[in-house]
């Protein structure tokens, strides 16, 4: 049997054990299974051997570490009144600009996107605030739900973001590194997003309620002092880490060390709070783990198989451009992203893209980012797209209306998947320059 | 029994958060010492070792708590008899590969807790003692997969849906990534 046949075999079950609602770490596992049962000359001494040393070494891991600890974060903070905070504090400023406090959701979700990993809670989090403020305000429901929706996808391009982590862990690559690409695409995104919105209220201006009264200079600044917490919470993780304190892994601790004192400061933090954020860090700390742990055995049965290598080989025999290859790519990972969520999909493709993006010569931390925004694409995108279905939750909207309204913006992710695939260096250039080039 | 049975389960995930805690601690302990110049070797290999025992302890609860992700899309469509056949389906697959990995896991603990195998990394202990979170997390996923099982099988439906269902009608979103 020759190695399409072999990974053909593997892709059908693999999609039939996913579509019909196996757990997905369990599902890679039991691919990974039969791969090395029935196309192996491996004894069933030695797979149950291998997948015991592949489940436990990807789990003992020092860098894996990091995980749990950026998830921690995140739990903490999102029972913190950092985004009731946060809306006080930026909404004195944006009185003159065009469409007004519609750009809270766009600077709430990038900079609670700089304190957590995940969109869901980004999405969840600012539009806890945002949102009736906004519709009690007056603003156009559609325009507001859009943005929430996919600005709360900056929470996994603005570092930290779990899904890099997973990435980085998955590649084999630096998670440090990775962090730093994310920060020109993730102003750039937030800069397309702001554009959008101001560019809309120049054209509907009867749409636009009136601005608040304005208050004095010393009165906006006063209220700014609501934003000096996660200010400094930002500046002391970047302290850390730049004064050579802490490792990539290790700031991961120190971010929850100061989410907890944020927490004490704001008088959130009582031991309700702490437990349930530890027991919530816990649960999908180790949902994470598990599917890297069924497919790092996965991925040992697809090295031992070759297919790997042979996609690998036969992709560079088509001698695609790399302009080619990447949009073949995104087309693949926006259909996986109809079905799976976004560290599936990470995970479950690393084993067989990944050595094909190296073949083409493509950079490690560029495709990070590159699938980062694709996952982003994924979460905004129904029929499962869970930012949809995060404010289809708060709302009682239909999440195919906030879909549609979430659409220009949407355009506003596929013009930076477009700008940074013509432009590598505004990815690969930030952790160049702060890091030196990689070797 | 079935308090006895939730109460294991939870057990365990509380284990889990004590030693994603303990990472936290250790962290901030290492860095520090290593400012003041002391020592830290080891401790990497200690919290490698946290990690993979919070991963595995904390199984049987996540899974009860319905934080185990899988695709949802065909069964979300399904009308309620049809999901519960597929429930069960899952179920029992699931049952069985645990059944195999917590199987394959101990008896490959057992032979380097006969042959005295330690640790390859700076410290000397031997190896089944970390590797033994594996062993019991994986027999208690399992217990808890044919628990449940055993429940859809009498006509309950799933403890992982329900508890995603709540969470979610309360607006709460901090454990979906």
């Amino acid at each position: 049997m020759n190695v399409v046949e072999i990974g053909g075999i593997l892709l059908i079950l693999m999609m039939l054990l996913l579509s019909g609602g196996v757990w997905i770490a369990m599902s890679l596992a039991m691919i990974g299974w039969v791969g090395m049962t029935f196309f192996t000359s491996k004894s069933a001494e030695q797979i149950s051997q291998t997948l015991f040393s592949a489940l436990w070494e990807s789990n003992a891991s020092w860098e894996l570490a990091a995980l749990p600890m950026f998830i921690w974060m995140g739990e903490i903070l999102f029972r913190t009144r950092l985004s009731e905070q946060m809306f006080e504090g930026l909404s004195p400023w944006l009185n003159r600009i065009p469409g007004r406090l519609m750009h809270t959701t766009i600077l709430g979700c990038g900079i609670f996107g700089s304190v957590s990993g995940s969109s869901a809670a980004t999405t969840a989090t600012i539009a806890k605030v945002a949102l009736p403020e906004l519709l009690r305000r007056g603003y156009d429901e559609r325009m507001a739900l859009g943005s929430l929706a996919t600005a709360g996808t900056l929470g996994i391009l603005i570092p930290p973001s779990i899904t890099m982590v997973v990435y980085a862990v998955a590649a084999d690559a630096s998670i440090i590194r990775i962090f730093l690409a994310g920060f020109i695409p993730g102003f750039i995104l937030m800069a397309l997003f702001s554009g959008y919105i101001v560019w809309w209220s120049i054209r509907h201006p009867d749409k636009v309620p009136a601005a608040d009264a304005d208050l004095s200079f010393a009165e906006k600044l006063r209220r700014s002092g609501s934003l000096i917490p996660c200010t400094l919470l930002i500046v002391f993780i970047v302290w850390v880490l730049i004064a050579g304190w802490a490792t990539a892994t290790e700031c991961a601790a120190y971010g929850v060390l100061g989410s907890l004192l944020i927490a004490a400061s704001s008088r959130s933090l009582n031991w309700q709070n702490f437990r349930d954020s530890l027991m919530g860090a816990t649960r999908v700390s180790c949902m994470i783990m598990f599917i890297l742990a069924g497919a790092a055995f996965l991925t040992k049965t697809m090295a031992f198989t070759g297919i790997p290598r042979a996609l690998a080989e036969w992709v560079a025999s088509l001698a695609l451009s790399p302009i080619a290859l990447i949009a073949v790519l995104a087309v693949l990972y926006i259909i996986l992203g109809t079905a799976l969520d976004g560290i599936s999909m990470i995970v479950l493709t690393a084993a067989v893209v990944l050595p094909m993006i190296q073949q083409a010569g493509i950079d490690l931390i560029w495709f990070g980012i590159f699938i980062v925004l694709l996952v982003e694409i994924a979460e905004v995108t129904p029929p499962v797209g869970f930012n949809l279905f995060v404010l289809q939750n708060m709302t009682g909207k239909d999440s195919n209306t906030i879909a549609r309204a979430a659409l220009p913006f949407f355009g506003c992710l596929v013009v930076l998947i477009g700008l940074i695939s013509v432009f590598p260096s505004l990815v690969t250039w930030f952790p160049d320059y702060v890091m030196g080039v990689a070797k | 029994m079935r308090r006895f049975l939730d109460r294991l389960y939870d057990a365990a995930g509380y284990l889990a958060a004590f030693f994603i805690f303990a990472i936290f601690a250790s962290m901030l302990a290492t860095t520090t010492m290593r400012e003041l110049g002391m020592r830290t070797g080891g401790w990497e290999d200690i919290v490698s070792w946290l990690t993979a025992a919070a991963a595995f302890l904390g199984l049987a609860h996540t899974f009860r708590f319905g934080d185990m992700v899988r695709v949802e899309l065909l069964l979300s469509k399904m009308s309620p008899p049809r999901r519960r056949i597929f429930e069960i389906a899952c179920l029992l697959i699931g049952s069985v590969f645990m059944a195999y990995l917590a199987y394959s896991a101990t008896a490959y603990v057992y032979q380097s807790w006969l042959g005295g195998d330690v640790a390859g990394g700076l410290l000397v202990v031997p190896i089944w003692i970390p590797q033994a979170s594996f062993v019991i997390g994986s027999w208690l996923f399992f217990i808890a997969l044919v628990d449940e099982l055993i429940n859809v099988l009498r006509g309950d439906r799933p403890v992982y849906v329900r508890a995603a269902e709540e969470r979610h009608a309360r607006g709460d979103f901090s454990e979906d990534v």
